[in-house]
């Protein structure tokens, strides 16, 4: 072999290790030495155009040209390429293309929103990443909600009504929904009368016999049930309380339970543990006040507002 | 071919490099297992099951400190002791340090993943084991220079060969690394919490300066150094030039310092910083290539061998993936690309272009060459060699390919504005539109860990095979004395 390689071959440089090893003595291939150069052409090339070399407290500003942007004082400020002043001046580019909308979203009233088309496409399309990114980890993609954690903004049911005003109220301040549990005053036969009877008002099937016990229940003094759901259980939107008489449920999971006994223990649930999950922050602060106006018109139109 | 030295069991310590080269399987096995697994959770999340220690966040570095450290980590140790001890024609020094460094570096490997899945991370990537780990890292590092160092310093040729350069500077480098990356304060003696010395943009500089010189020194120098022994070793061919191998060493060794600021383009890191770092990424695109040169060129005069010798097709393919992801590199440090592909999948792809296929496949093509050798017999099976490579093969090209789509519909998603002016996508709908590639890349990783268990397979049965023969040769001796 190591005959073979130094007769015929390129020379090898002569060393052999572990019997075999040996190496040629091939000069660098011309492409490769002029591949490398190329990139160091290249490399000062951009050292030229970007910010480089640091020299004392100072570095290479780069001939890439100046980068100008309003900074929040309203001043005009001039920098050499790099990065902040680029994202800042983007920033700036897009917000001057929303502007006009914006502009025109805060100036007009609610009912004349929806009824200007491309303001309502502009409304559809900052909208839907607005949800995304702060609504819709309680209320899911698509405003869906979830049984047992968060409303349904899709439904026509709004708990805090469903005017333009109520909505923005509800971003802006947040809510906190409270119901106190009745576990304490009221035993447990009881609770099952009142579960039953709730059961009825939204037409699921219910003993009858304990519904009636449930529905004087409800409209006694002992539990009182009406002090907060109203005569007719149709709920009180300045409070929150619940309309219990449609079909929506939004804390006992009645849809999801697989039998007459489970749909019972998820509303007997309700009552004997009361809630006070019912908490969405405060979005004023987080969000500028033409934003909130864009997602009120937009959760309005999600489910056909009022 | 294995019984080219008889003697070699005798002459040279291979009790070690057997020890390391059965660990780099295990940990093969294990470490893709879990990334298979994290993969998997990722496309289909129920598979966390809500129990905490099996979440994505406490995997991810189980699945990264098993496949690099344990079995890369292995697979060098195992290697560069077998090595460095036939080019030195040199039993290895370091007596009772030669054991410390296989043991102390199978408890590294375990009480990270340990303390990982308990929830004790210094949150630096590939650098997450806590303090006390650290510092057991350190002293086993030493311990591994020592050896290596020591059986350098004792051998009988005059000329030190090409691939202990390589393994001597990813020594020298991991050690400079770990140690100044590594540098932070306890909260107590008795607290597995500490803080790094080091603040804000500093901070992950030096982790990126770590992190980049990882994959430098430890994932690119030191598998260098195992293709510059068993490619020309396996196609018993010269390497194919000397002064291209001194060359691109040390333009590597220069260039590779650099280049971790590219990691933090666009970030609070200085412009100057990042700069610099995408043109050293950009010069170190010929060096890199040299290394891929070299091989390929020594394994032109063996082509032939390619038709039947899987062993060699492992080292090719290894090769070809070499050159893909260091051209794909220096285009991702580049400002404006790394514009598009930060913080997307495309960098997940290009690791495991690296990772999966140089790293691992080099690895592969080597304990394949070594693994007779040592146990003095014949591979148990040359047709499952070749399923393995079929299947990391697929499995590769199935990972990479998911990742580079999703990575740059991701990129793209992120940066696309309507006509007026809003954003056209939110980012949990860039997370739906992943769930295919998601599925597709761990579909991939399976490919690639059915492999590897062939692989397992294989060399569990080659070992046997080894130790029955070398049983039976005792008996005769015993007989004919």
């Amino acid at each position: 072999m190591a005959e073979n390689a130094q007769t015929q071959g390129p020379q090898t440089t002569g060393h052999v290790w572990d019997e075999t090893l040996q190496e040629f003595n091939n000069p660098l291939p011309n492409w490769w030495i002029w591949g490398f150069y190329a990139t160091i052409v290249f490399a000062i090339t951009y050292w030229l155009i970007y910010p480089s070399w640091p020299i004392g407290k100072s570095f290479l500003p780069g001939v890439f040209g100046k980068i100008e942007y309003t900074n929040s004082e309203g001043q005009t400020e001039t920098w050499h390429w790099n990065t902040r002043a680029k994202l800042l001046k983007e920033t700036e580019e897009a917000a001057a293309l929303q502007k006009p909308y914006f502009d025109k979203l805060a100036s007009l009233p609610y009912d004349k929103i929806s009824k200007d088309p491309e303001l309502s496409s502009f409304v559809v399309s900052a909208g839907k990443p607005l949800f995304a990114d702060n609504c819709a980890a309680c209320h899911q993609s698509g405003g869906g909600g979830k049984i047992g954690s968060y409303p349904n903004l899709t439904d026509d049911n709004w708990i805090y009504g469903g005017t333009y005003d109520k909505i923005q109220e509800t971003i802006t301040k947040g809510r906190h929904g409270y119901m106190p549990p009745f576990a304490e005053a009221l035993d447990p036969a009881q609770i099952e009368e009142l579960a039953n009877y709730v059961l009825s008002l939204s037409g699921e099937k219910a003993d009858p016999a304990k519904a009636a016990l449930g529905n004087q229940l409800f409209h006694s003094h002992t539990a009182a049930c009406f002090y907060c759901h109203g005569n007719d259980a149709k709920g009180r939107q300045d409070i929150g309380s619940a309309n219990l008489t449609d079909k929506v449920w939004l804390w006992a999971n009645v849809p999801g339970a697989s039998d007459q006994a489970g749909k019972v223990a998820e509303v007997e649930k309700v009552i004997t543990g009361g809630l006070n999950r019912g908490v969405m922050p405060t979005w004023e602060g987080r969000l500028k006040p033409e934003q909130i106006k864009l997602l009120t018109v937009y959760v309005h139109e999600l489910g056909g507002g009022k | 071919m294995a019984a080219s030295n008889p003697a070699a069991g005798e002459q040279y310590d291979y009790e070690i490099i057997k020890k390391f080269t059965v660990m780099a399987i295990v940990w093969a096995v294990v470490g893709m297992f879990v990334g298979v697994y994290i993969a998997s959770e990722l496309a289909w999340p129920f598979l966390n099951f809500d129990i905490p220690y099996i979440t994505f966040g406490r995997f991810r570095p189980v699945h990264t400190g098993a496949v690099i450290f344990g079995f890369g980590g292995s697979a060098l140790f195992a290697t560069s002791y077998y090595v460095v001890q036939r080019t030195c024609q040199a039993r290895l020094w370091g007596g009772g340090l030669i054991p410390f460094t296989f043991w102390g570096w199978q408890a590294v490997i375990v009480l990270a993943a340990l303390s990982y899945v308990n929830g004790y991370s210094q949150g630096r990537e590939y650098a997450e084991m806590e303090w006390p780990i650290d510092i057991l890292v350190e002293i086993v590092w030493v311990s591994y220079m020592a050896v290596f160092i020591g059986t350098l310093m004792k051998r009988k040729q005059p000329h030190i060969y090409v691939a202990n350069w390589f393994y001597l500077s990813f020594l020298l480098a991991t050690a400079l690394l770990h140690t100044f990356n590594n540098l932070a304060v306890p909260v107590g003696l008795f607290s597995m919490k500490s803080y790094s010395l080091f603040a804000g943009a500093q901070d992950a500089m030096t982790q990126w300066w770590y992190g980049h010189n990882a994959v430098g020194f430890f994932l690119t120098a030191a598998f260098l150094g195992m293709m510059y022994y068993f490619v020309p070793k396996h196609a018993g061919r010269p390497v194919y030039s000397y002064r291209l191998s001194i060359v691109h060493f040390w333009a590597l060794s220069f260039m590779y310092m650099w280049v971790g600021t590219h990691h933090l383009h666009w970030t609070a890191l200085p412009d100057w910083a990042s700069t610099l770092g995408a043109t050293f990424s950009i010069m170190l695109l010929l060096p890199s290539w040299g290394g891929m040169i070299n091989g390929i060129m020594t394994l032109s005069g063996a082509w032939d061998k390619l038709r039947t010798d899987y062993v060699m097709r492992f080292m090719i393919v290894a090769l070809s993936f070499y050159g893909m992801s260091t051209f794909e590199g220096p285009l991702m440090s580049l400002k404006d690309v790394n514009a598009l592909s930060h913080y997307t999948d495309w960098t997940v792809g290009h690791v495991h272009s690296g990772a999966l296929g140089w790293v691992a496949m080099i690895s592969f093509g080597s304990l394949y060459h070594m693994m007779p050798r040592l146990w003095n017999t014949k591979l148990y099976s040359d047709k499952l060699v070749g399923v393995h490579f079929w299947l990391a093969t697929i499995g590769v090209l199935l990972y990479i390919t998911a990742m580079w789509i999703s990575g740059i519909s991701q990129g793209l998603m992120w940066r696309a504005f309507d006509d007026f002016g809003n954003l056209q996508y939110s980012f949990v709908e860039s997370v739906a539109a992943m769930h295919p590639f998601y599925a597709m890349r761990a579909i991939g990783g399976m490919f690639f860990l059915s492999g590897m268990c062939v692989m397992a397979f294989n060399a569990y049965m080659t070992i046997r095979q080894g130790v029955r023969e070398a049983n039976l040769v005792g008996q005769t001796a015993g007989a004919a004395a």
